[in-house]
Protein backbone atom coordinates (compact mmCIF):
# COMPACT_ATOMS: atom_id res chain seq x y z
CA UNK A 1 0.00 0.00 0.00
CA UNK A 2 1.50 3.34 -0.99
CA UNK A 3 1.69 6.03 1.65
CA UNK A 4 -1.60 7.81 1.12
CA UNK A 5 -0.84 10.26 3.89
CA UNK A 6 1.72 13.01 4.03
CA UNK A 7 2.88 15.00 7.00
CA UNK A 8 5.02 18.06 7.49
CA UNK A 9 7.08 17.47 10.63
CA UNK A 10 8.57 20.95 10.59
CA UNK A 11 5.45 22.97 11.33
CA UNK A 12 4.09 23.83 14.76
CA UNK A 13 1.15 21.46 14.20
CA UNK A 14 1.73 18.12 15.97
CA UNK A 15 2.23 15.27 13.51
CA UNK A 16 -0.38 13.06 15.15
CA UNK A 17 -3.01 15.77 14.64
CA UNK A 18 -2.01 16.05 10.97
CA UNK A 19 -2.42 12.28 10.62
CA UNK A 20 -5.78 12.22 12.39
CA UNK A 21 -7.14 14.92 10.12
CA UNK A 22 -5.91 13.13 7.00
CA UNK A 23 -7.36 9.78 8.00
CA UNK A 24 -10.70 11.44 8.80
CA UNK A 25 -10.60 13.28 5.49
CA UNK A 26 -9.87 10.07 3.59
CA UNK A 27 -12.69 8.26 5.36
CA UNK A 28 -15.16 11.12 4.93
CA UNK A 29 -14.38 11.34 1.20
CA UNK A 30 -14.49 7.59 0.72
CA UNK A 31 -10.83 7.31 -0.25
CA UNK A 32 -10.68 4.82 2.60
CA UNK A 33 -13.70 2.52 2.54
CA UNK A 34 -15.37 0.99 5.60
CA UNK A 35 -13.53 -2.19 6.52
CA UNK A 36 -10.42 -1.16 4.63
CA UNK A 37 -7.15 -1.98 6.31
CA UNK A 38 -4.82 0.81 7.38
CA UNK A 39 -1.06 0.43 7.25
CA UNK A 40 0.45 -0.91 10.44
CA UNK A 41 2.04 1.54 12.86
CA UNK A 42 5.50 0.35 11.89
CA UNK A 43 4.77 0.53 8.18
CA UNK A 44 3.34 4.04 8.31
CA UNK A 45 6.14 5.25 10.59
CA UNK A 46 8.72 3.88 8.17
CA UNK A 47 6.91 5.13 5.04
CA UNK A 48 6.68 8.68 6.39
CA UNK A 49 9.91 8.58 8.44
CA UNK A 50 8.17 9.60 11.64
CA UNK A 51 8.18 8.23 15.17
CA UNK A 52 6.18 5.00 15.64
CA UNK A 53 4.76 6.20 18.98
CA UNK A 54 3.41 9.27 17.19
CA UNK A 55 1.57 7.05 14.69
CA UNK A 56 0.29 4.86 17.53
CA UNK A 57 -1.02 7.96 19.29
CA UNK A 58 -2.93 9.03 16.17
CA UNK A 59 -4.42 5.53 15.80
CA UNK A 60 -5.47 5.47 19.48
CA UNK A 61 -7.30 8.77 19.09
CA UNK A 62 -8.95 7.64 15.84
CA UNK A 63 -10.09 4.48 17.59
CA UNK A 64 -11.48 6.50 20.49
CA UNK A 65 -13.40 8.62 17.96
CA UNK A 66 -14.86 5.49 16.37
CA UNK A 67 -13.27 6.11 12.98
CA UNK A 68 -11.06 3.03 13.02
CA UNK A 69 -11.01 -0.27 14.87
CA UNK A 70 -7.95 -2.19 15.90
CA UNK A 71 -7.85 -5.86 16.71
CA UNK A 72 -4.75 -7.41 18.14
CA UNK A 73 -2.84 -9.39 15.55
CA UNK A 74 -5.07 -8.34 12.65
CA UNK A 75 -4.31 -4.65 12.43
CA UNK A 76 -6.36 -1.48 12.12
CA UNK A 77 -9.39 -1.07 9.88
CA UNK A 78 -11.82 1.69 8.98
CA UNK A 79 -14.91 1.14 11.13
CA UNK A 80 -17.80 -0.55 9.37
CA UNK A 81 -20.58 1.45 10.95
CA UNK A 82 -20.84 5.21 10.78
CA UNK A 83 -17.13 5.90 10.42
CA UNK A 84 -17.83 8.15 7.43
CA UNK A 85 -20.42 10.21 9.32
CA UNK A 86 -18.20 10.60 12.35
CA UNK A 87 -15.26 11.56 10.17
CA UNK A 88 -17.41 14.02 8.23
CA UNK A 89 -18.63 15.59 11.47
CA UNK A 90 -15.06 15.90 12.70
CA UNK A 91 -14.01 17.50 9.42
CA UNK A 92 -16.89 19.98 9.68
CA UNK A 93 -15.41 20.98 13.05
CA UNK A 94 -12.02 21.46 11.44
CA UNK A 95 -13.56 23.54 8.64
CA UNK A 96 -15.49 25.59 11.17
CA UNK A 97 -12.42 26.49 13.21
CA UNK A 98 -10.47 27.26 10.03
CA UNK A 99 -13.18 29.70 8.89
CA UNK A 100 -13.37 31.14 12.41
CA UNK A 101 -9.63 31.76 12.45
CA UNK A 102 -9.80 33.37 9.01
CA UNK A 103 -12.54 35.76 10.14
CA UNK A 104 -10.62 36.62 13.31
CA UNK A 105 -7.54 37.30 11.21
CA UNK A 106 -9.50 39.50 8.80
CA UNK A 107 -10.99 41.44 11.72
CA UNK A 108 -7.55 41.91 13.25
CA UNK A 109 -6.40 43.41 9.96
CA UNK A 110 -9.05 46.04 10.38
CA UNK A 111 -11.52 44.80 7.74
CA UNK A 112 -15.16 45.76 8.17
CA UNK A 113 -17.99 43.23 8.32
CA UNK A 114 -19.14 44.07 4.79
CA UNK A 115 -15.66 43.60 3.37
CA UNK A 116 -15.33 40.18 4.97
CA UNK A 117 -18.77 39.23 3.70
CA UNK A 118 -17.73 40.24 0.18
CA UNK A 119 -14.59 38.11 0.39
CA UNK A 120 -16.67 35.17 1.51
CA UNK A 121 -19.16 35.60 -1.32
CA UNK A 122 -16.35 35.62 -3.84
CA UNK A 123 -14.78 32.51 -2.33
CA UNK A 124 -18.15 30.72 -2.33
CA UNK A 125 -18.68 31.64 -5.97
CA UNK A 126 -15.27 30.42 -6.88
CA UNK A 127 -15.43 27.06 -5.16
CA UNK A 128 -19.12 26.10 -5.23
CA UNK A 129 -21.11 25.43 -8.38
CA UNK A 130 -23.91 27.99 -9.01
CA UNK A 131 -26.55 25.21 -9.25
CA UNK A 132 -26.64 24.94 -5.51
CA UNK A 133 -26.20 22.02 -3.16
CA UNK A 134 -27.67 19.38 -5.44
CA UNK A 135 -24.66 19.14 -7.69
CA UNK A 136 -22.03 19.54 -5.06
CA UNK A 137 -19.70 16.72 -4.27
CA UNK A 138 -21.73 14.12 -2.47
CA UNK A 139 -20.17 11.90 0.09
CA UNK A 140 -21.35 8.31 -0.16
CA UNK B 1 -0.33 9.81 26.34
CA UNK B 2 2.37 7.36 27.09
CA UNK B 3 1.68 5.46 30.27
CA UNK B 4 4.87 4.26 31.90
CA UNK B 5 4.04 0.72 32.95
CA UNK B 6 7.63 -0.43 33.07
CA UNK B 7 10.88 0.99 34.32
CA UNK B 8 12.49 3.46 31.91
CA UNK B 9 15.09 1.95 29.59
CA UNK B 10 17.51 4.59 30.87
CA UNK B 11 16.80 6.55 34.03
CA UNK B 12 19.21 9.42 34.61
CA UNK B 13 18.90 10.60 38.20
CA UNK B 14 20.45 13.88 39.31
CA UNK B 15 23.51 13.39 37.13
CA UNK B 16 26.25 15.92 37.78
CA UNK B 17 29.63 15.87 36.10
CA UNK B 18 32.31 18.39 36.97
CA UNK B 19 35.78 18.75 35.53
CA UNK B 20 37.61 20.63 38.26
CA UNK B 21 35.59 23.74 38.93
CA UNK B 22 33.76 23.59 35.63
CA UNK B 23 30.36 21.88 35.69
CA UNK B 24 29.72 20.07 32.39
CA UNK B 25 26.35 18.60 33.39
CA UNK B 26 24.39 19.99 36.30
CA UNK B 27 21.86 17.85 38.19
CA UNK B 28 20.30 16.26 35.11
CA UNK B 29 17.25 14.05 35.65
CA UNK B 30 15.71 12.47 32.57
CA UNK B 31 13.80 9.23 32.08
CA UNK B 32 14.03 7.59 28.67
CA UNK B 33 11.07 5.25 28.14
CA UNK B 34 11.54 1.87 26.53
CA UNK B 35 10.70 1.96 22.82
CA UNK B 36 11.14 5.69 22.54
CA UNK B 37 13.41 7.73 20.32
CA UNK B 38 14.82 10.39 22.58
CA UNK B 39 16.50 13.40 21.00
CA UNK B 40 19.04 15.41 22.95
CA UNK B 41 19.46 18.94 21.67
CA UNK B 42 21.85 21.63 22.74
CA UNK B 43 24.36 24.15 21.50
CA UNK B 44 28.04 23.22 21.37
CA UNK B 45 29.39 22.55 24.85
CA UNK B 46 25.90 22.05 26.29
CA UNK B 47 26.92 18.72 27.85
CA UNK B 48 25.44 16.21 25.40
CA UNK B 49 28.57 14.13 24.81
CA UNK B 50 29.48 14.24 28.52
CA UNK B 51 25.99 12.97 29.33
CA UNK B 52 26.41 10.07 26.92
CA UNK B 53 29.79 9.17 28.39
CA UNK B 54 28.42 9.27 31.93
CA UNK B 55 25.44 7.09 30.97
CA UNK B 56 27.74 4.44 29.50
CA UNK B 57 30.29 4.50 32.30
CA UNK B 58 32.96 6.07 30.09
CA UNK B 59 33.21 9.02 32.46
CA UNK B 60 32.80 8.90 36.19
CA UNK B 61 29.80 10.72 37.60
CA UNK B 62 30.56 13.45 40.12
CA UNK B 63 27.17 12.66 41.67
CA UNK B 64 23.88 11.03 40.77
CA UNK B 65 23.21 7.69 39.13
CA UNK B 66 22.06 6.08 35.90
CA UNK B 67 19.79 3.05 35.96
CA UNK B 68 18.91 0.74 33.05
CA UNK B 69 15.48 -0.88 33.28
CA UNK B 70 15.76 -0.63 37.05
CA UNK B 71 19.31 -1.97 37.27
CA UNK B 72 22.72 -0.33 37.42
CA UNK B 73 24.98 -0.82 34.39
CA UNK B 74 26.68 -4.22 34.34
CA UNK B 75 29.30 -5.49 31.86
CA UNK B 76 27.00 -8.10 30.32
CA UNK B 77 24.59 -5.33 29.29
CA UNK B 78 27.07 -4.08 26.70
CA UNK B 79 26.04 -6.99 24.52
CA UNK B 80 22.70 -5.24 24.00
CA UNK B 81 23.84 -1.61 24.05
CA UNK B 82 25.34 0.11 21.01
CA UNK B 83 27.20 3.36 21.38
CA UNK B 84 28.34 5.47 18.48
CA UNK B 85 30.62 8.27 19.68
CA UNK B 86 30.84 11.60 17.90
CA UNK B 87 34.23 10.57 16.52
CA UNK B 88 33.61 6.97 15.39
CA UNK B 89 35.92 4.59 17.24
CA UNK B 90 37.50 2.92 14.20
CA UNK B 91 41.01 1.64 13.48
CA UNK B 92 42.44 3.77 10.68
CA UNK B 93 44.66 1.04 9.16
CA UNK B 94 41.96 -1.66 9.23
CA UNK B 95 39.40 -2.19 6.49
CA UNK B 96 35.64 -2.20 6.92
CA UNK B 97 35.75 -5.99 6.55
CA UNK B 98 38.27 -6.19 9.42
CA UNK B 99 35.96 -4.20 11.66
CA UNK B 100 33.03 -6.44 10.85
CA UNK B 101 35.11 -9.54 11.59
CA UNK B 102 36.17 -8.12 14.95
CA UNK B 103 32.60 -7.19 15.87
CA UNK B 104 31.26 -10.56 14.73
CA UNK B 105 33.55 -12.36 17.14
CA UNK B 106 32.85 -9.92 19.95
CA UNK B 107 29.07 -9.92 19.92
CA UNK B 108 26.91 -13.04 20.10
CA UNK B 109 23.98 -11.03 18.76
CA UNK B 110 25.89 -9.95 15.65
CA UNK B 111 23.63 -10.49 12.65
CA UNK B 112 25.60 -11.17 9.45
CA UNK B 113 22.58 -10.94 7.15
CA UNK B 114 21.72 -7.58 8.66
CA UNK B 115 25.25 -6.34 8.04
CA UNK B 116 24.92 -7.16 4.37
CA UNK B 117 21.73 -5.11 4.18
CA UNK B 118 23.33 -2.18 5.99
CA UNK B 119 26.46 -2.28 3.82
CA UNK B 120 24.27 -2.23 0.71
CA UNK B 121 22.11 0.54 2.18
CA UNK B 122 25.10 2.80 2.79
CA UNK B 123 26.98 1.67 -0.32
CA UNK B 124 30.07 0.82 1.72
CA UNK B 125 33.22 -0.59 0.14
CA UNK B 126 34.48 -2.95 2.84
CA UNK B 127 37.88 -3.46 1.17
CA UNK B 128 38.95 0.10 1.88
CA UNK B 129 40.99 1.01 4.92
CA UNK B 130 39.26 3.38 7.30
CA UNK B 131 41.81 6.13 6.76
CA UNK B 132 40.89 6.26 3.06
CA UNK B 133 37.17 6.63 3.84
CA UNK B 134 35.43 9.99 3.86
CA UNK B 135 33.92 11.29 7.12
CA UNK B 136 30.50 10.23 5.90
CA UNK B 137 31.66 6.71 4.99
CA UNK B 138 33.31 6.37 8.40
CA UNK B 139 30.02 7.34 10.03
CA UNK B 140 28.23 4.82 7.83
CA UNK B 141 30.63 2.05 8.90
CA UNK B 142 30.20 2.97 12.57
CA UNK B 143 26.41 2.94 12.11
CA UNK B 144 26.58 -0.44 10.38
CA UNK B 145 28.45 -1.83 13.39
CA UNK B 146 26.06 -0.13 15.84
CA UNK B 147 22.91 -1.54 14.25
CA UNK B 148 24.34 -4.95 13.33
CA UNK B 149 23.76 -6.45 16.78
CA UNK B 150 20.08 -5.43 16.84
CA UNK B 151 20.71 -3.79 20.21
CA UNK B 152 18.03 -3.04 22.79
CA UNK B 153 19.56 0.35 23.49
CA UNK B 154 21.25 2.64 20.98
CA UNK B 155 23.17 5.72 22.11
CA UNK B 156 24.15 7.72 19.04
CA UNK B 157 26.17 10.92 19.28
CA UNK B 158 25.53 12.96 16.12
CA UNK B 159 24.81 9.83 14.07
CA UNK B 160 24.10 11.64 10.83
CA UNK B 161 27.06 13.98 10.79
CA UNK B 162 28.96 13.92 7.54
CA UNK B 163 26.27 11.92 5.76
CA UNK B 164 24.54 13.08 2.60
CA UNK B 165 20.78 13.76 2.77
CA UNK B 166 19.85 10.31 1.44
CA UNK B 167 21.92 8.51 4.05
CA UNK B 168 20.78 10.89 6.77
CA UNK B 169 17.25 9.76 6.00
CA UNK B 170 18.43 6.14 6.07
CA UNK B 171 19.76 6.66 9.59
CA UNK B 172 16.41 8.03 10.73
CA UNK B 173 14.66 5.06 9.13
CA UNK B 174 17.00 2.66 10.95
CA UNK B 175 16.23 4.37 14.25
CA UNK B 176 12.51 4.27 13.56
CA UNK B 177 12.67 0.61 12.56
CA UNK B 178 14.60 -0.19 15.76
CA UNK B 179 12.12 1.68 17.96
CA UNK B 180 9.15 0.03 16.23
CA UNK B 181 10.77 -3.27 17.18
CA UNK B 182 10.92 -2.21 20.84
CA UNK B 183 14.48 -0.85 21.04
CA UNK B 184 15.25 2.45 22.76
CA UNK B 185 17.21 5.12 20.92
CA UNK B 186 18.96 8.07 22.53
CA UNK B 187 20.60 10.42 20.07
CA UNK B 188 21.96 13.91 19.74
CA UNK B 189 21.82 16.08 16.66
CA UNK B 190 22.40 19.63 15.62
CA UNK B 191 19.81 19.14 12.94
CA UNK B 192 16.58 19.93 14.71
CA UNK B 193 14.61 18.70 11.71
CA UNK B 194 15.87 15.17 12.35
CA UNK B 195 14.74 15.28 15.97
CA UNK B 196 11.40 16.75 14.91
CA UNK B 197 10.86 13.84 12.53
CA UNK B 198 12.17 10.82 14.35
CA UNK B 199 11.99 11.60 18.06
CA UNK B 200 8.96 11.34 20.30
CA UNK B 201 10.79 12.76 23.33
CA UNK B 202 13.21 15.65 23.41
CA UNK B 203 15.41 17.25 26.03
CA UNK B 204 17.22 20.53 25.56
CA UNK B 205 20.49 21.12 27.39
CA UNK B 206 22.03 24.54 27.73
CA UNK B 207 25.39 25.05 29.43
CA UNK B 208 24.98 21.81 31.35
CA UNK B 209 21.45 22.53 32.50
CA UNK B 210 18.24 20.90 31.37
CA UNK B 211 16.11 23.79 30.11
CA UNK B 212 13.19 21.93 28.55
CA UNK B 213 12.00 18.37 28.08
CA UNK B 214 8.85 16.61 26.99
CA UNK B 215 7.04 14.97 24.12
CA UNK B 216 7.81 16.81 20.88
CA UNK B 217 4.14 16.73 19.94
CA UNK B 218 3.01 18.14 23.30
CA UNK B 219 5.60 20.90 23.24
CA UNK B 220 4.36 21.94 19.80
CA UNK B 221 0.77 21.89 20.98
CA UNK B 222 1.57 23.89 24.12
CA UNK B 223 4.14 26.46 23.04
CA UNK B 224 2.53 29.40 21.23
CA UNK B 225 3.29 32.99 20.43
CA UNK B 226 0.58 35.61 20.92
CA UNK B 227 1.47 38.55 18.72
CA UNK B 228 -0.35 41.86 18.69
CA UNK B 229 0.13 45.31 17.21
CA UNK B 230 -1.14 48.63 18.54
CA UNK B 231 -1.92 52.03 17.12
CA UNK B 232 0.85 53.65 19.12
CA UNK B 233 3.60 52.08 21.20
CA UNK B 234 2.59 48.75 22.69
CA UNK B 235 1.62 48.84 26.39
CA UNK B 236 4.16 47.38 28.82
CA UNK B 237 1.95 44.47 29.96
CA UNK B 238 3.88 44.11 33.21
CA UNK B 239 1.11 41.85 34.56
CA UNK B 240 2.10 39.22 31.98
CA UNK B 241 5.50 38.86 33.65
CA UNK B 242 3.72 37.44 36.69
CA UNK B 243 1.72 34.95 34.61
CA UNK B 244 3.27 31.48 35.05
CA UNK B 245 2.21 30.53 31.52
CA UNK B 246 4.22 33.33 29.95
CA UNK B 247 7.85 32.48 29.24
CA UNK B 248 8.77 35.97 28.13
CA UNK B 249 7.35 39.09 26.55
CA UNK B 250 9.02 40.97 23.73
CA UNK B 251 8.05 44.56 22.98
CA UNK B 252 9.25 46.54 20.02
CA UNK B 253 7.51 49.75 19.09
CA UNK B 254 3.93 48.90 18.14
CA UNK B 255 4.51 45.19 18.35
CA UNK B 256 4.23 42.92 21.37
CA UNK B 257 4.98 39.23 21.31
CA UNK B 258 4.30 36.90 24.25
CA UNK B 259 5.81 33.43 24.34
CA UNK B 260 3.13 31.36 26.00
CA UNK B 261 2.97 27.81 27.27
CA UNK B 262 -0.21 25.86 27.96
CA UNK B 263 -3.41 27.85 27.68
CA UNK B 264 -2.84 31.34 26.35
CA UNK B 265 -6.38 32.43 27.29
CA UNK B 266 -5.28 34.85 30.02
CA UNK B 267 -2.74 36.40 27.70
CA UNK B 268 -5.21 36.80 24.85
CA UNK B 269 -7.70 38.40 27.27
CA UNK B 270 -5.09 40.80 28.68
CA UNK B 271 -3.96 41.87 25.23
CA UNK B 272 -7.51 42.13 23.86
CA UNK B 273 -8.39 44.44 26.76
CA UNK B 274 -5.74 46.86 25.53
CA UNK B 275 -7.53 47.16 22.14
CA UNK B 276 -4.85 45.99 19.72
CA UNK B 277 -5.14 46.77 16.00
CA UNK B 278 -4.26 43.17 15.24
CA UNK B 279 -3.67 39.97 17.15
CA UNK B 280 -2.72 36.48 16.07
CA UNK B 281 -1.61 33.23 17.65
CA UNK B 282 1.38 31.56 16.04
CA UNK B 283 2.46 27.94 16.22
CA UNK B 284 6.07 27.19 17.01
CA UNK B 285 8.06 24.42 15.43
CA UNK B 286 10.82 22.67 17.34
CA UNK B 287 13.47 25.06 16.08
CA UNK B 288 11.50 28.04 17.44
CA UNK B 289 11.03 26.23 20.74
CA UNK B 290 14.70 25.32 20.90
CA UNK B 291 15.90 28.85 20.16
CA UNK B 292 13.53 30.30 22.74
CA UNK B 293 14.72 27.75 25.32
CA UNK B 294 18.41 28.50 24.86
CA UNK B 295 17.79 32.23 24.57
CA UNK B 296 19.07 32.36 21.00
CA UNK B 297 16.27 34.55 19.69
Amino acid sequence: MPAIFTVDPHTGVPIYLQLIEQVKRSVALGVLAPGERLPTVKQLATDLTINPNTVARAYRDLERDGVIETSVGRGSFVSQNGAGDRAAAALADVASSTVDAAVREAKSMGLKRGQVREIFSKALERWYSPDGDAKEHNRS
Amino acid sequence: MTIALEAPAIDIRSLTKSYGTSVAVNNLSVAIPKGSIFGLLGTNGAGKTTTFKCILGLAQLTSGQVVFGGNPLRPEMFESISYMPEQPALYSCFTGRDHIDIARHSFARFDVARVQNLVALFGLDLRKKVRTLSKGQQSALALTLAFATRPEILVLDEPASGLDPVHQRNVLDLMIDAAAGGATVLFSSHQIGQVERAADHVAILHRGNLVLQGLVEDLKAEEKIVEATFEGDAPSFTELDRNPNVRRVMRQGRLVRAYVTGTGDGVVAAITAASPTSMRILDQNLEDIFLAAVGGK
